[in-house]
């Protein structure tokens, strides 16, 4: 797996420090960065486990029509007009005009006339092998509505529906005239019901100060009497009896026409596979051919929310055919982006493919990814994107994982790869994010910030990078430290040293802080005042995984 | 293996780009039209191709056997698939980027799917109207209906590059004229 930097949400935890990345609790805690948001009002980055969702808008997939949400109900998540979905590939399925019966095979140049039939272009079932075909080629769902709501499952359950709504209303409707306390556990069954009928009647029973309660459904003056109320008490239930027997619906499973179905079966293919069965809700056909097309199941799009402030996060437009939004709080527009670059494994890779260059593709595919050896030393590079149009003070540094503290300590020590990371700890900036357009102008700009960076650079460096680099002793460029500044992008370079005996992935938390000019100081002047107090602060964590450490007998086997 | 002899045989109604590559002996019927770069490779045996076929960008089509491979009328190769069957019927459609193997020998209306593989080991024939589709390559019967209706619209996918292709690429013209 290619090296990953994963971001940090705090919405699991009620302290802010992560969970050690050795943890099976770690990999819920961080995202990728294009997953999460951002919540200005907080000033805290939200994820899509934390964030409360709302549906904004319904439409059907195919046609793109945007189907009002009173109605969603009604046409039972589906979409109602001319969309259907295949029930043997689930591909949409096109109406199409039959064949003519005779000819020489040429479609006359005029209307083309029916019986039309749903075709899939993809496995070319269509809808004549089960004996649909249609008058004209629009309203297809009008037309089959006839087929849907005849069969035996969708009475069943209209029968049922029938059966309890009357117990619902009544119920409803004594929980509205009686105590407040009752009332909130049976507001969730009367949304169910018809709710301006509820409303209405909720209405008119309501409690008028001074005069006496009339419960006109339970027939008793005494309101408080509720507890033995007839239409409260659930057991007063009248019995259901069902339309027919379960034994007799078509579909249901078991039973004698099903051996007999499976003692006369030729081809794998005349039963349904599971994936075709599951499609269907109600009844799920046992054969291939008893499939019917099934209207497409309806999309929505959905607005988040803040869970602290309700502030909304994103929010997409109105109409189906946009891809737009509204508002859009993407963490990749606050925070800076963080990409992993390994060096050795890019040299590899160059290696691989000059090697594969006469061969196929195919067995490019068939190489191992390279890891990392244990016992030797590796450099990486840590690639800073800054989203913000102001400059930004990045601080890193590397989370101490206090294996003693977790439980289970000797056990865990053992097993936790022994590496060590050096990155550097002194602040590095990064430069604005500026339109693509700006940068023509500002070329020259960059070679005299660029030299400032160098005189900056040498006395800012950390003492161990110097350290390093004079032990090296080499001409080799150095490894770890400020390594590139282009545009808006650094280059940070580290070393990780991996111990001898390391097993398991390179995956260590990394505290990312920076501080960033807040929009009050937009208007004054950059880079006069730089020490004033609105410079702000923000930070975060994140976890960096490296890739997995090969074992050196591995290694030496693979050689 | 003695070199190849080029022999390319293009019926004068067939539209065949230039940037076409063909080699070995190759006989492409009226009104074929191979796209911009396609392959016909016709490394041992000859390569026959009938009349109104259509043959799009980057499909590569091998004979490696030395008996002739016959591909019938009406057929679509549409883009990047690569045949090697030794015989293919007609009105066939092999989808984008499938693979069919030198195994495998396609009668009429068949269908191979975008995307799919069809490398049996042993040989094998397509019957009429099989239809291989999904990322499993799986098989059906198709009933036919609706076939009038696709040999209409391929007819007039062939018209409509027929007019179409002249007027941007340079054509190639057989060995005879």
């Amino acid at each position: 797996m290619a090296p990953s930097v994963l971001y940090h949400c705090p919405c699991l935890s009620t302290s802010d420090i992560p969970p050690p990345p050795h943890l099976p609790s770690s990999s819920h805690s961080f995202h990728p960065l294009n997953t999460l948001f951002f919540c200005e009002e907080c000033d805290a980055v939200r994820c899509n486990r934390c964030v409360s969702v709302e549906v904004s808008s319904y439409y059907c997939p195919n046609c793109l029509f945007e189907v009002p949400s009173a109605s969603v109900r009604a046409e039972k998540n589906r979409c109602a007009r001319n969309c259907f979905m295949c029930p043997n590939c689930r591909n949409t399925l096109a109406a199409v005009p039959a064949d003519p019966e005779s000819g020489d095979g040429r479609i006359p140049a005029g209307v083309a006339e029916g019986p039309y039939i749903m075709y899939c272009n993809y496995c070319r079932w269509d809808s004549a092998e089960i004996g649909i075909t249609f008058e004209k080629p629009t309203g297809l769902a009008a037309q089959l509505q006839k087929y849907e709501d005849s069969a035996p499952d969708s009475l069943e359950f209209d029968r049922l529906k029938e059966h309890f709504d009357a117990f619902l209303r009544t119920s409803a409707l004594a929980a509205s005239t009686s105590g407040t306390h009752h009332h909130s556990t049976h507001h969730s069954h009367s949304l169910h019901t018809n709710s301006i009928t509820a409303a209405a009647s909720a209405a008119l029973a309501r409690d008028i100060p001074g005069v006496g309660k009339y419960n006109p459904l339970a027939r008793s003056t005494t309101g408080r009497g509720y507890g033995k109320d007839r239409s409260v008490n659930k057991d007063e239930m009248t019995e259901y009896r069902s339309r027919s027997e379960i034994a007799q619906t078509a579909g249901a499973g078991g039973g004698e026409p099903d051996v007999e179905l499976m003692n006369s079966l030729e081809e794998v293919g005349e039963v349904a596979s599971l994936e075709q069965r599951w499609e269907n809700s109600w009844v799920t056909p046992l054969q291939t051919k008893q499939l019917k097309p099934i209207r497409i199941p309806l999309h929505s799009k959905r607005s988040k929310r803040c869970p602290a402030c309700t502030h909304i996060l994103i929010k997409p437009e109105q109409k189906s055919q946009s891809v737009r939004y509204k508002i859009k709080l993407m963490a990749a527009n606050y925070l800076p982006g963080i990409v992993i670059v390994l060096p050795h494994m890019r040299q590899l890779r160059d290696e691989l493919s000059k090697r594969n260059l006469g061969k196929s593709v195919a067995a490019q595919v068939d190489e191992p990814p390279p890891g990392m050896v244990a016992g030797n030393t590796y450099e990486f590079q840590l690639n800073l994107t800054n989203p913000l149009y102001d400059p930004i003070e990045v601080r890193l540094s590397v989370q101490r994982v206090h294996v003693s503290t977790a439980p289970g300590g000797t056990a865990e020590k053992a097993r936790r790869p022994p590496f060590a990371i050096s990155l550097p700890t002194a602040k590095f900036p990064i430069s604005p994010f500026a339109e693509a357009w700006e940068y023509e102008d500002d070329e020259d700009m960059f070679g005299v910030e660029d030299d400032e960076l160098g005189i900056g650079m040498g006395s800012s460096l950390s003492a161990s990078v110097r350290g390093g680099r004079e032990k090296d002793g080499r001409a080799r460029p150095k490894t770890v430290g400020v390594l590139e500044r282009k545009a808006n992008k650094t280059v940070v370079g580290g070393e990780v040293v991996i111990g001898k005996e390391a097993q398991g992935n390179v995956k260590f938390n990394m505290l990312v802080s920076y501080t960033y000019r807040s929009d009050d100081a937009e208007g004054g002047d950059l880079g006069v005042h730089p020490s004033k107090p609105e410079i702000r602060r923000f930070e975060f964590y994140t976890v960096v995984d490296l890739g997995p450490i090969i074992s050196r007998e591995e290694a030496r086997m693979d050689l | 293996m003695p070199p190849i002899r080029d022999k390319f045989t293009i019926h004068s109604k067939a539209v065949v780009c230039q940037d076409v590559e063909l080699k070995g002996d190759i006989t492409i019927g009226a009104g074929t039209i191979v796209h911009p770069k396609a392959t016909i490779f016709a490394i041992a045996g000859p390569i026959v191709i009938g009349s109104g076929c259509i043959i799009e960008e980057a499909t590569i089509i091998v004979n490696r056997r030395k008996e002739v491979m016959r591909i019938g009328d009406e057929n679509l190769f549409e883009v990047g698939c690569r045949v090697e069957c030794p015989s293919i019927g007609d009105h066939n459609t092999i989808s984008a980027r499938s693979r069919v193997h030198h195994t495998v020998r396609i009668s009429n209306h068949c269908v191979i799917g975008v995307g799919c593989l069809v490398v049996p080991i042993e040989d094998e024939v397509l019957d009429d109207y099989t239809i291989v589709y999904g990322p499993g390559a799986e098989r059906r019967k198709w009933s036919g209906r609706g076939k009038v209706q696709e040999a209409d619209l391929r007819r007039k996918h062939a018209d409509y590059l027929r007019e179409m292709i002249p007027k941007f690429n340079r054509l190639r013209r057989g060995d005879g004229i």
